[in-house]
Protein backbone atom coordinates (compact mmCIF):
# COMPACT_ATOMS: atom_id res chain seq x y z
CA UNK A 1 0.00 0.00 0.00
CA UNK A 2 2.98 2.37 -0.59
CA UNK A 3 1.78 3.70 -3.60
CA UNK A 4 0.19 6.87 -2.66
CA UNK A 5 1.27 10.62 -3.35
CA UNK A 6 0.98 11.99 -0.33
CA UNK A 7 4.21 11.10 1.58
CA UNK A 8 3.97 9.88 5.72
CA UNK A 9 6.07 12.59 7.01
CA UNK A 10 3.07 14.83 5.52
CA UNK A 11 1.03 12.94 8.37
CA UNK A 12 3.56 13.07 10.92
CA UNK A 13 4.79 16.37 10.77
CA UNK A 14 2.43 18.46 12.99
CA UNK A 15 2.94 15.96 15.83
CA UNK A 16 6.88 15.51 15.02
CA UNK A 17 7.40 19.01 15.23
CA UNK A 18 5.13 19.50 18.59
CA UNK A 19 7.23 16.79 20.35
CA UNK A 20 10.96 18.21 18.88
CA UNK A 21 10.11 21.81 20.07
CA UNK A 22 7.99 20.97 23.08
CA UNK A 23 9.46 17.81 24.11
CA UNK A 24 13.08 17.28 23.36
CA UNK A 25 14.41 20.46 23.06
CA UNK A 26 13.83 21.09 26.27
CA UNK A 27 15.25 18.39 27.54
CA UNK A 28 18.36 19.93 25.65
CA UNK A 29 17.89 23.11 27.01
CA UNK A 30 17.65 21.70 30.51
CA UNK A 31 20.60 20.12 30.40
CA UNK A 32 22.56 23.57 29.27
CA UNK A 33 20.62 25.64 31.85
CA UNK A 34 22.14 23.07 34.89
CA UNK A 35 25.64 24.30 34.24
CA UNK A 36 24.60 28.27 34.39
CA UNK A 37 23.90 30.03 37.51
CA UNK A 38 21.20 32.08 36.69
CA UNK A 39 17.54 33.92 37.96
CA UNK A 40 15.65 33.80 34.89
CA UNK A 41 15.21 37.53 34.28
CA UNK A 42 18.77 38.66 34.28
CA UNK A 43 20.89 39.11 30.97
CA UNK A 44 23.77 37.44 32.84
CA UNK A 45 24.56 33.83 33.18
CA UNK A 46 27.30 33.10 35.05
CA UNK A 47 28.64 29.25 33.99
CA UNK A 48 29.64 27.41 36.47
CA UNK A 49 30.28 23.85 35.74
CA UNK A 50 28.89 21.50 37.82
CA UNK A 51 28.83 23.23 40.30
CA UNK A 52 24.88 22.98 40.71
CA UNK A 53 25.13 19.25 40.82
CA UNK A 54 27.53 19.20 43.66
CA UNK A 55 25.46 21.19 45.62
CA UNK A 56 22.13 19.39 44.77
CA UNK A 57 23.96 16.20 45.15
CA UNK A 58 25.89 17.18 48.35
CA UNK A 59 22.62 18.74 50.34
CA UNK A 60 20.19 17.29 53.20
CA UNK A 61 17.73 18.31 51.16
CA UNK A 62 17.95 15.79 48.15
CA UNK A 63 18.28 13.19 50.90
CA UNK A 64 14.53 14.54 52.80
CA UNK A 65 12.85 15.00 49.32
CA UNK A 66 14.31 11.68 48.35
CA UNK A 67 13.07 9.62 51.03
CA UNK A 68 9.88 11.73 50.81
CA UNK A 69 9.39 10.89 46.80
CA UNK A 70 9.73 7.03 48.18
CA UNK A 71 7.39 7.36 50.46
CA UNK A 72 4.78 9.05 48.23
CA UNK A 73 5.79 6.51 45.87
CA UNK A 74 4.96 3.58 48.19
CA UNK A 75 1.42 4.55 49.20
CA UNK A 76 0.47 5.64 45.63
CA UNK A 77 1.49 1.80 44.81
CA UNK A 78 -1.02 0.54 47.28
CA UNK A 79 -3.87 2.90 46.36
CA UNK A 80 -3.05 3.45 42.43
CA UNK A 81 -1.62 -0.09 41.78
CA UNK A 82 -2.38 -2.90 44.18
CA UNK A 83 -5.64 -1.89 44.81
CA UNK A 84 -7.40 -1.59 41.48
CA UNK A 85 -5.02 -5.38 40.35
CA UNK A 86 -7.32 -6.76 43.03
CA UNK A 87 -10.87 -4.70 42.25
CA UNK A 88 -10.15 -5.69 38.38
CA UNK A 89 -9.80 -9.20 39.34
CA UNK A 90 -13.26 -9.01 41.59
CA UNK A 91 -14.67 -7.14 38.56
CA UNK A 92 -13.34 -9.49 35.90
CA UNK A 93 -14.04 -12.74 37.11
CA UNK A 94 -15.92 -12.62 39.98
CA UNK A 95 -18.64 -10.48 40.00
CA UNK A 96 -21.66 -10.16 36.96
CA UNK A 97 -24.51 -8.59 38.37
CA UNK A 98 -24.29 -4.56 38.16
CA UNK A 99 -20.55 -4.85 36.33
CA UNK A 100 -21.32 -2.11 34.24
CA UNK A 101 -22.39 0.60 37.51
CA UNK A 102 -19.62 -0.61 39.58
CA UNK A 103 -16.91 0.22 36.38
CA UNK A 104 -18.51 3.47 35.69
CA UNK A 105 -19.07 4.27 39.26
CA UNK A 106 -15.90 4.08 40.44
CA UNK A 107 -14.14 5.92 36.98
CA UNK A 108 -15.68 8.43 38.15
CA UNK A 109 -13.73 10.74 39.71
CA UNK A 110 -10.99 10.24 37.14
CA UNK A 111 -13.44 13.13 35.35
CA UNK A 112 -12.81 15.92 38.41
CA UNK A 113 -10.17 18.09 38.23
CA UNK A 114 -6.95 17.73 40.77
CA UNK A 115 -7.59 20.74 41.74
CA UNK A 116 -11.26 20.35 42.80
CA UNK A 117 -9.92 16.94 44.31
CA UNK A 118 -7.56 19.07 46.77
CA UNK A 119 -10.19 21.82 47.63
CA UNK A 120 -12.66 19.05 48.57
CA UNK A 121 -10.20 16.92 50.12
CA UNK A 122 -8.78 20.28 52.38
CA UNK A 123 -12.39 20.40 53.66
CA UNK A 124 -12.91 16.58 54.58
CA UNK A 125 -9.43 16.77 56.35
CA UNK A 126 -10.43 20.26 58.36
CA UNK A 127 -9.31 19.04 61.67
CA UNK A 128 -11.86 21.42 63.72
CA UNK A 129 -15.19 21.15 61.23
CA UNK A 130 -14.52 19.14 58.34
CA UNK A 131 -16.61 15.86 58.09
CA UNK A 132 -14.05 13.38 59.11
CA UNK A 133 -13.09 15.02 62.11
CA UNK A 134 -16.76 14.75 63.12
CA UNK A 135 -16.79 10.75 62.51
CA UNK A 136 -13.75 10.78 64.41
CA UNK A 137 -14.68 12.34 67.15
CA UNK A 138 -17.90 9.91 66.98
CA UNK A 139 -15.29 7.53 67.44
CA UNK A 140 -13.88 9.26 70.63
CA UNK A 141 -11.05 9.82 68.19
CA UNK A 142 -9.82 13.70 67.82
CA UNK A 143 -8.70 14.50 64.37
CA UNK A 144 -4.75 14.69 63.43
CA UNK A 145 -4.22 17.76 61.51
CA UNK A 146 -3.57 15.96 58.38
CA UNK A 147 -1.65 18.54 56.10
CA UNK A 148 0.63 19.76 59.29
CA UNK A 149 1.56 16.42 60.46
CA UNK A 150 5.22 14.53 58.89
CA UNK A 151 4.37 11.44 57.14
CA UNK A 152 0.86 11.79 58.02
CA UNK A 153 0.59 14.47 55.10
CA UNK A 154 2.37 12.44 52.56
CA UNK A 155 -0.67 9.67 53.26
CA UNK A 156 -3.36 12.43 53.69
CA UNK A 157 -1.95 14.03 49.86
CA UNK A 158 -1.51 10.85 48.62
CA UNK A 159 -5.11 9.90 49.09
CA UNK A 160 -6.29 12.79 47.18
CA UNK A 161 -4.92 11.13 43.92
CA UNK A 162 -5.48 7.73 45.18
CA UNK A 163 -8.70 8.77 45.03
CA UNK A 164 -8.99 10.43 41.31
CA UNK A 165 -6.57 7.72 39.89
CA UNK A 166 -7.83 4.70 40.97
CA UNK A 167 -11.21 4.14 38.67
CA UNK A 168 -8.27 4.81 35.74
CA UNK A 169 -6.13 2.53 36.56
CA UNK A 170 -8.91 -0.05 37.40
CA UNK A 171 -10.18 0.19 33.87
CA UNK A 172 -6.78 -0.18 32.03
CA UNK A 173 -6.03 -3.13 34.51
CA UNK A 174 -9.33 -4.58 33.74
CA UNK A 175 -8.73 -4.98 30.25
CA UNK A 176 -6.39 -7.19 30.87
CA UNK A 177 -8.52 -9.37 33.27
CA UNK A 178 -11.49 -9.86 30.69
CA UNK A 179 -8.78 -11.01 27.98
CA UNK A 180 -8.18 -14.07 29.78
CA UNK A 181 -10.00 -16.87 28.71
CA UNK A 182 -13.22 -18.10 30.32
CA UNK A 183 -12.24 -21.68 29.18
CA UNK A 184 -8.88 -21.83 30.92
CA UNK A 185 -10.38 -20.82 34.06
CA UNK A 186 -13.19 -23.68 34.11
CA UNK A 187 -11.22 -25.93 32.80
CA UNK A 188 -8.79 -25.81 35.18
CA UNK A 189 -11.76 -25.72 37.47
CA UNK A 190 -12.71 -29.18 36.29
CA UNK A 191 -9.28 -30.57 37.61
CA UNK A 192 -9.82 -29.13 41.15
CA UNK A 193 -7.66 -26.45 40.80
CA UNK A 194 -7.86 -24.22 43.92
CA UNK A 195 -9.07 -20.07 43.20
CA UNK A 196 -5.28 -19.52 44.59
CA UNK A 197 -3.60 -21.96 42.28
CA UNK A 198 -5.77 -20.32 39.30
CA UNK A 199 -4.45 -16.65 39.97
CA UNK A 200 -1.07 -17.48 40.36
CA UNK A 201 -0.72 -19.53 37.59
CA UNK A 202 -2.84 -17.80 34.67
CA UNK A 203 -4.29 -15.06 35.98
CA UNK A 204 -0.79 -13.43 37.00
CA UNK A 205 1.22 -14.36 34.08
CA UNK A 206 -1.99 -13.75 31.67
CA UNK A 207 -2.28 -10.24 33.27
CA UNK A 208 1.76 -9.42 33.90
CA UNK A 209 1.98 -7.05 30.81
CA UNK A 210 -0.85 -4.87 31.68
CA UNK A 211 0.25 -5.07 35.25
CA UNK A 212 3.37 -3.84 34.53
CA UNK A 213 1.91 -1.10 32.37
CA UNK A 214 -0.23 -0.03 35.46
CA UNK A 215 2.67 0.21 37.59
CA UNK A 216 4.82 2.43 35.62
CA UNK A 217 2.11 4.82 35.10
CA UNK A 218 1.18 4.99 38.68
CA UNK A 219 4.97 5.83 39.42
CA UNK A 220 5.65 8.71 36.88
CA UNK A 221 2.63 10.03 37.00
CA UNK A 222 1.78 9.83 40.57
CA UNK A 223 4.46 12.03 41.16
CA UNK A 224 3.36 14.81 38.73
CA UNK A 225 -0.29 14.47 39.90
CA UNK A 226 1.07 15.33 43.35
CA UNK A 227 2.23 18.53 42.39
CA UNK A 228 -1.40 19.64 42.21
CA UNK A 229 -2.36 19.32 45.67
CA UNK A 230 1.50 20.00 46.59
CA UNK A 231 0.93 23.35 45.43
CA UNK A 232 -2.13 24.05 46.30
CA UNK A 233 -2.45 22.95 50.14
CA UNK A 234 1.21 22.65 51.37
CA UNK A 235 3.54 24.67 49.54
CA UNK A 236 6.11 21.72 50.10
CA UNK A 237 5.30 21.86 54.12
CA UNK A 238 5.46 21.89 57.18
CA UNK A 239 8.78 22.25 56.68
CA UNK A 240 9.60 20.30 53.61
CA UNK A 241 7.41 17.24 54.99
CA UNK A 242 5.22 16.82 51.40
CA UNK A 243 8.09 18.23 49.24
CA UNK A 244 9.69 15.68 46.56
CA UNK A 245 11.81 15.52 43.68
CA UNK A 246 9.23 16.48 41.17
CA UNK A 247 7.83 19.68 43.43
CA UNK A 248 11.47 21.13 44.73
CA UNK A 249 12.39 21.57 40.84
CA UNK A 250 9.20 24.09 40.36
CA UNK A 251 10.25 25.42 44.38
CA UNK A 252 13.85 26.39 42.69
CA UNK A 253 12.79 27.25 39.28
CA UNK A 254 9.45 29.58 40.17
CA UNK A 255 9.97 30.62 43.63
CA UNK A 256 13.32 30.65 44.47
CA UNK A 257 14.19 31.79 41.07
CA UNK A 258 17.60 29.37 40.73
CA UNK A 259 17.03 27.92 37.31
CA UNK A 260 20.82 26.07 37.56
CA UNK A 261 19.67 24.48 40.73
CA UNK A 262 16.20 23.49 39.38
CA UNK A 263 17.37 22.11 35.96
CA UNK A 264 19.87 19.93 37.69
CA UNK A 265 17.63 18.84 40.23
CA UNK A 266 15.03 18.46 37.23
CA UNK A 267 18.13 16.43 35.33
CA UNK A 268 18.63 13.94 38.36
CA UNK A 269 14.59 13.26 38.50
CA UNK A 270 14.95 12.66 35.00
CA UNK A 271 17.67 10.59 35.33
CA UNK A 272 15.68 8.57 38.16
CA UNK A 273 12.97 8.11 35.80
CA UNK A 274 15.31 6.52 33.11
CA UNK A 275 17.04 3.73 35.69
CA UNK A 276 13.58 2.92 36.72
CA UNK A 277 11.59 2.59 33.10
CA UNK A 278 14.92 1.06 32.25
CA UNK A 279 14.82 -1.65 35.44
CA UNK A 280 11.52 -2.18 34.46
CA UNK A 281 12.21 -3.23 31.17
CA UNK A 282 14.80 -5.55 32.34
CA UNK A 283 13.20 -7.08 34.77
CA UNK A 284 9.94 -6.86 34.66
CA UNK A 285 8.42 -6.64 31.31
CA UNK A 286 7.58 -10.05 29.94
CA UNK A 287 7.94 -8.71 26.27
CA UNK A 288 4.54 -9.96 24.91
CA UNK A 289 4.08 -9.23 21.69
CA UNK A 290 0.98 -9.57 19.71
CA UNK A 291 1.77 -8.54 16.01
CA UNK A 292 -1.62 -6.64 14.57
CA UNK B 1 -25.07 -23.86 43.48
CA UNK B 2 -26.20 -22.23 46.73
CA UNK B 3 -22.92 -21.69 48.38
CA UNK B 4 -21.31 -20.19 44.88
CA UNK B 5 -23.65 -18.13 44.79
CA UNK B 6 -23.67 -16.96 48.38
CA UNK B 7 -19.75 -16.06 47.53
CA UNK B 8 -20.39 -14.05 44.96
CA UNK B 9 -22.70 -11.98 46.96
CA UNK B 10 -20.11 -11.58 49.54
CA UNK B 11 -17.96 -10.14 46.34
CA UNK B 12 -19.97 -7.38 46.27
CA UNK B 13 -19.25 -5.90 49.78
CA UNK B 14 -15.78 -4.53 48.75
CA UNK B 15 -16.96 -2.99 45.72
CA UNK B 16 -19.84 -1.36 47.13
CA UNK B 17 -17.38 0.21 49.72
CA UNK B 18 -15.02 1.30 46.79
CA UNK B 19 -18.11 2.54 45.16
CA UNK B 20 -19.17 4.36 48.49
CA UNK B 21 -15.75 6.28 48.89
CA UNK B 22 -15.30 7.03 45.08
CA UNK B 23 -18.78 8.62 45.06
CA UNK B 24 -19.41 10.31 48.61
CA UNK B 25 -16.87 13.33 48.36
CA UNK B 26 -18.66 13.94 45.01
CA UNK B 27 -21.88 13.73 47.14
CA UNK B 28 -20.62 15.74 49.55
CA UNK B 29 -19.70 18.46 47.33
CA UNK B 30 -22.95 18.63 45.76
CA UNK B 31 -24.81 18.56 49.23
CA UNK B 32 -21.93 21.42 50.74
CA UNK B 33 -22.88 23.75 47.80
CA UNK B 34 -26.13 23.62 48.84
CA UNK B 35 -26.17 24.58 52.37
CA UNK B 36 -25.77 27.57 54.26
CA UNK B 37 -23.05 28.87 56.91
CA UNK B 38 -24.93 27.46 59.71
CA UNK B 39 -25.82 24.00 58.14
CA UNK B 40 -22.07 23.58 56.90
CA UNK B 41 -21.05 23.71 60.58
CA UNK B 42 -24.17 22.05 62.26
CA UNK B 43 -25.36 19.32 59.70
CA UNK B 44 -22.24 18.80 58.40
CA UNK B 45 -22.32 14.98 57.52
CA UNK B 46 -26.35 15.12 56.17
CA UNK B 47 -26.74 14.94 52.25
CA UNK B 48 -29.56 16.66 51.85
CA UNK B 49 -29.83 20.26 53.00
CA UNK B 50 -32.69 21.68 54.43
CA UNK B 51 -33.83 24.04 52.91
CA UNK B 52 -31.38 23.67 50.63
CA UNK B 53 -29.80 27.29 49.13
CA UNK B 54 -28.68 29.18 46.54
CA UNK B 55 -26.84 31.20 47.86
CA UNK B 56 -23.40 29.86 47.43
CA UNK B 57 -24.20 30.19 43.55
CA UNK B 58 -25.65 33.36 43.69
CA UNK B 59 -22.44 34.64 45.49
CA UNK B 60 -20.44 32.87 43.06
CA UNK B 61 -22.08 34.86 39.64
CA UNK B 62 -22.27 37.78 41.05
CA UNK B 63 -18.72 38.59 43.36
CA UNK B 64 -16.55 36.61 41.13
CA UNK B 65 -15.85 37.04 37.05
CA UNK B 66 -17.26 33.59 37.30
CA UNK B 67 -18.12 33.32 33.50
CA UNK B 68 -14.89 35.08 32.02
CA UNK B 69 -13.42 31.73 33.88
CA UNK B 70 -15.61 29.86 32.17
CA UNK B 71 -14.87 30.94 28.97
CA UNK B 72 -11.54 31.22 29.05
CA UNK B 73 -11.69 27.27 30.36
CA UNK B 74 -13.63 26.30 27.50
CA UNK B 75 -11.35 28.39 24.84
CA UNK B 76 -8.41 26.88 25.54
CA UNK B 77 -9.49 23.28 26.02
CA UNK B 78 -11.32 23.02 23.24
CA UNK B 79 -8.44 24.40 20.77
CA UNK B 80 -6.12 21.94 22.86
CA UNK B 81 -8.58 18.96 22.07
CA UNK B 82 -9.26 19.69 18.32
CA UNK B 83 -5.71 19.98 17.78
CA UNK B 84 -4.69 17.29 19.55
CA UNK B 85 -7.10 14.54 18.09
CA UNK B 86 -6.28 15.70 14.87
CA UNK B 87 -2.49 15.60 15.36
CA UNK B 88 -2.95 12.10 16.84
CA UNK B 89 -5.33 10.94 14.24
CA UNK B 90 -3.20 11.94 11.36
CA UNK B 91 0.30 10.35 12.95
CA UNK B 92 -1.34 7.07 13.57
CA UNK B 93 -3.18 7.34 9.95
CA UNK B 94 0.40 7.28 9.14
CA UNK B 95 1.39 4.33 11.23
CA UNK B 96 -0.83 1.77 9.93
CA UNK B 97 -1.20 2.92 6.26
CA UNK B 98 2.32 3.45 5.74
CA UNK B 99 5.38 1.27 5.22
CA UNK B 100 8.84 3.38 5.91
CA UNK B 101 12.12 3.21 7.20
CA UNK B 102 12.12 3.55 11.23
CA UNK B 103 8.73 3.51 11.66
CA UNK B 104 9.16 1.83 14.71
CA UNK B 105 11.48 3.67 16.21
CA UNK B 106 9.60 7.10 15.19
CA UNK B 107 6.68 5.42 16.85
CA UNK B 108 8.70 4.68 20.09
CA UNK B 109 10.37 8.52 20.05
CA UNK B 110 6.72 9.83 19.56
CA UNK B 111 4.94 7.24 22.77
CA UNK B 112 8.21 8.00 24.77
CA UNK B 113 7.00 11.92 25.12
CA UNK B 114 4.27 10.47 27.55
CA UNK B 115 6.63 9.47 29.94
CA UNK B 116 8.91 12.75 29.67
CA UNK B 117 8.37 13.94 33.39
CA UNK B 118 6.69 17.87 33.31
CA UNK B 119 9.47 18.92 35.76
CA UNK B 120 12.35 18.85 32.68
CA UNK B 121 9.39 20.30 30.51
CA UNK B 122 8.07 23.12 32.80
CA UNK B 123 11.49 25.84 32.74
CA UNK B 124 12.20 25.46 29.52
CA UNK B 125 8.71 25.61 27.93
CA UNK B 126 7.93 28.47 30.30
CA UNK B 127 11.36 30.72 29.01
CA UNK B 128 10.11 29.81 25.15
CA UNK B 129 6.70 31.04 25.93
CA UNK B 130 8.02 34.12 27.26
CA UNK B 131 10.72 34.41 24.65
CA UNK B 132 7.65 34.37 21.86
CA UNK B 133 5.31 36.48 24.23
CA UNK B 134 2.78 34.05 24.62
CA UNK B 135 3.21 34.40 28.56
CA UNK B 136 -0.47 35.50 30.00
CA UNK B 137 -2.20 34.49 26.99
CA UNK B 138 -4.32 31.20 26.21
CA UNK B 139 -2.10 30.51 23.22
CA UNK B 140 0.59 29.85 25.44
CA UNK B 141 -1.27 27.60 27.00
CA UNK B 142 -2.34 25.56 24.29
CA UNK B 143 0.58 25.48 22.04
CA UNK B 144 2.90 22.89 23.95
CA UNK B 145 -0.15 20.33 24.63
CA UNK B 146 -1.46 20.11 20.72
CA UNK B 147 0.39 16.54 20.48
CA UNK B 148 -0.03 13.91 22.32
CA UNK B 149 1.72 10.18 22.24
CA UNK B 150 -1.17 8.75 23.72
CA UNK B 151 -3.46 9.64 21.84
CA UNK B 152 -1.33 8.21 18.93
CA UNK B 153 -0.90 5.12 20.50
CA UNK B 154 -5.06 4.52 21.26
CA UNK B 155 -5.45 5.78 17.67
CA UNK B 156 -3.25 3.53 16.13
CA UNK B 157 -4.90 0.55 17.96
CA UNK B 158 -8.51 2.04 16.36
CA UNK B 159 -6.84 1.87 12.73
CA UNK B 160 -5.30 -1.35 13.21
CA UNK B 161 -8.18 -2.81 14.03
CA UNK B 162 -9.92 -1.73 10.44
CA UNK B 163 -9.85 -4.70 8.24
CA UNK B 164 -6.81 -4.40 5.50
CA UNK B 165 -9.25 -5.34 2.54
CA UNK B 166 -11.29 -2.21 3.05
CA UNK B 167 -8.28 0.21 3.25
CA UNK B 168 -6.73 -1.93 -0.15
CA UNK B 169 -10.43 -1.75 -2.17
CA UNK B 170 -10.65 2.05 -1.44
CA UNK B 171 -6.72 2.02 -2.81
CA UNK B 172 -8.29 0.15 -5.84
CA UNK B 173 -11.03 2.77 -6.70
CA UNK B 174 -8.01 5.42 -7.05
CA UNK B 175 -8.29 7.00 -3.84
CA UNK B 176 -5.69 8.86 -2.23
CA UNK B 177 -4.46 9.24 1.18
CA UNK B 178 -5.88 11.55 2.19
CA UNK B 179 -9.51 10.08 0.62
CA UNK B 180 -8.57 7.20 2.70
CA UNK B 181 -8.36 9.03 5.36
CA UNK B 182 -11.47 10.93 5.36
CA UNK B 183 -13.87 8.39 3.58
CA UNK B 184 -12.49 5.03 4.75
CA UNK B 185 -11.18 5.58 8.11
CA UNK B 186 -12.49 8.20 9.96
CA UNK B 187 -16.13 7.03 9.92
CA UNK B 188 -15.11 3.13 10.88
CA UNK B 189 -13.24 5.01 14.08
CA UNK B 190 -15.95 7.50 14.93
CA UNK B 191 -16.86 6.05 18.22
CA UNK B 192 -13.45 5.80 19.54
CA UNK B 193 -12.22 8.84 18.43
CA UNK B 194 -15.08 10.72 20.04
CA UNK B 195 -13.99 9.06 23.53
CA UNK B 196 -10.69 10.07 23.01
CA UNK B 197 -11.80 13.56 21.78
CA UNK B 198 -14.04 13.62 25.04
CA UNK B 199 -11.27 12.48 27.50
CA UNK B 200 -8.80 14.97 25.90
CA UNK B 201 -11.03 17.66 26.70
CA UNK B 202 -12.04 16.98 29.79
CA UNK B 203 -8.46 16.64 31.07
CA UNK B 204 -7.75 19.83 29.40
CA UNK B 205 -10.76 21.58 31.44
CA UNK B 206 -9.25 20.03 34.45
CA UNK B 207 -5.71 20.67 33.74
CA UNK B 208 -3.62 23.03 36.78
CA UNK B 209 -0.41 23.04 36.35
CA UNK B 210 0.81 24.31 33.13
CA UNK B 211 -1.80 27.00 32.71
CA UNK B 212 -0.92 28.41 36.52
CA UNK B 213 2.49 28.83 35.08
CA UNK B 214 1.62 30.96 32.14
CA UNK B 215 -1.80 32.63 32.78
CA UNK B 216 -0.40 35.53 35.53
CA UNK B 217 -3.44 37.67 35.51
CA UNK B 218 -6.56 37.00 37.30
CA UNK B 219 -8.77 37.67 34.12
CA UNK B 220 -7.02 35.19 32.29
CA UNK B 221 -7.62 32.39 34.91
CA UNK B 222 -9.52 28.95 34.37
CA UNK B 223 -11.65 27.69 36.79
CA UNK B 224 -9.20 24.83 38.08
CA UNK B 225 -6.86 28.28 38.91
CA UNK B 226 -9.48 30.08 40.32
CA UNK B 227 -10.40 27.81 42.44
CA UNK B 228 -7.39 28.39 44.98
CA UNK B 229 -8.59 31.81 45.20
CA UNK B 230 -11.44 30.42 47.62
CA UNK B 231 -8.44 28.38 50.19
CA UNK B 232 -7.49 31.00 52.23
CA UNK B 233 -4.56 30.41 54.42
CA UNK B 234 -5.99 28.62 57.55
CA UNK B 235 -8.57 27.02 55.86
CA UNK B 236 -10.84 30.02 55.65
CA UNK B 237 -14.71 29.55 56.76
CA UNK B 238 -16.17 29.66 52.92
CA UNK B 239 -16.91 26.14 52.19
CA UNK B 240 -19.87 26.66 50.86
CA UNK B 241 -18.76 29.11 48.24
CA UNK B 242 -15.59 27.11 47.51
CA UNK B 243 -17.81 23.57 46.63
CA UNK B 244 -19.94 25.64 44.48
CA UNK B 245 -17.32 26.69 42.05
CA UNK B 246 -16.11 23.61 42.27
CA UNK B 247 -19.42 21.93 41.35
CA UNK B 248 -19.12 24.13 38.72
CA UNK B 249 -15.89 23.37 37.41
CA UNK B 250 -16.56 19.67 37.75
CA UNK B 251 -20.29 20.47 36.04
CA UNK B 252 -19.44 19.97 32.78
CA UNK B 253 -16.60 16.89 32.70
CA UNK B 254 -19.38 14.68 34.87
CA UNK B 255 -22.06 16.02 31.94
CA UNK B 256 -19.84 14.57 29.14
CA UNK B 257 -18.39 11.62 31.26
CA UNK B 258 -22.23 10.73 31.97
CA UNK B 259 -23.08 10.87 28.46
CA UNK B 260 -20.31 8.87 26.61
CA UNK B 261 -19.48 6.53 29.65
CA UNK B 262 -19.63 3.15 27.23
CA UNK B 263 -17.42 4.84 24.62
CA UNK B 264 -14.73 6.48 27.27
CA UNK B 265 -14.61 3.08 29.63
CA UNK B 266 -14.41 0.66 26.46
CA UNK B 267 -11.44 2.96 24.46
CA UNK B 268 -9.56 3.24 27.84
CA UNK B 269 -9.07 -0.55 28.26
CA UNK B 270 -7.43 -0.60 25.20
CA UNK B 271 -4.52 1.64 26.46
CA UNK B 272 -2.59 -0.82 29.04
CA UNK B 273 -2.99 -3.91 26.11
CA UNK B 274 0.67 -3.68 23.85
CA UNK B 275 0.93 -3.93 20.29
Amino acid sequence: MQKARIPALFFLLPAAVIFLIFFYWPLAQNLYLSFFQWNMVSPQMKFVGIANYLEVLGSMELLKNLGNTLMFIIVLLILNFLLPYLYSYILGHLVKKYNFFYRSALFLPSTISLAVASILFLWIYNPLAGPLSIILSGFGLESPRWFKENILVIIALSTIIGWKVFGYNLIVMLAAMVAVPKEMIEAAKLENASDWLIFKKIILPMTAPTAVYVFTITVVFGLQYVLVPVNMLTQGGPDQGSSNLVYIVYQYGFIFFQTGKAAAFAILTMLAYGAFLLLKNKYLDKRIHYEN
Amino acid sequence: MRTKLDKNILWHLPLILAVFLQLWPIIFMASTSFKDMDQIFTSTLNPLPFPPTLNNYVAVLEDFPFLTYVYNTFFIATLVTVCKIATSVLAAFAFVYYEFKGKETIFNFMLLTFFIPITVLIMPNYLLMSKLGLLNTPWGVILPQIADGMGIFLMRQTIRGIPKPLLEAALLEGAGAFGILTKVVLPLIKPSAIAVTIFFFINSWNEYFWPLLVLQDKENYTLPLALQMFISAEGGSEWGIAMAVAMLTSLLPLLLYLLCQKYILSTFMQSGVKG
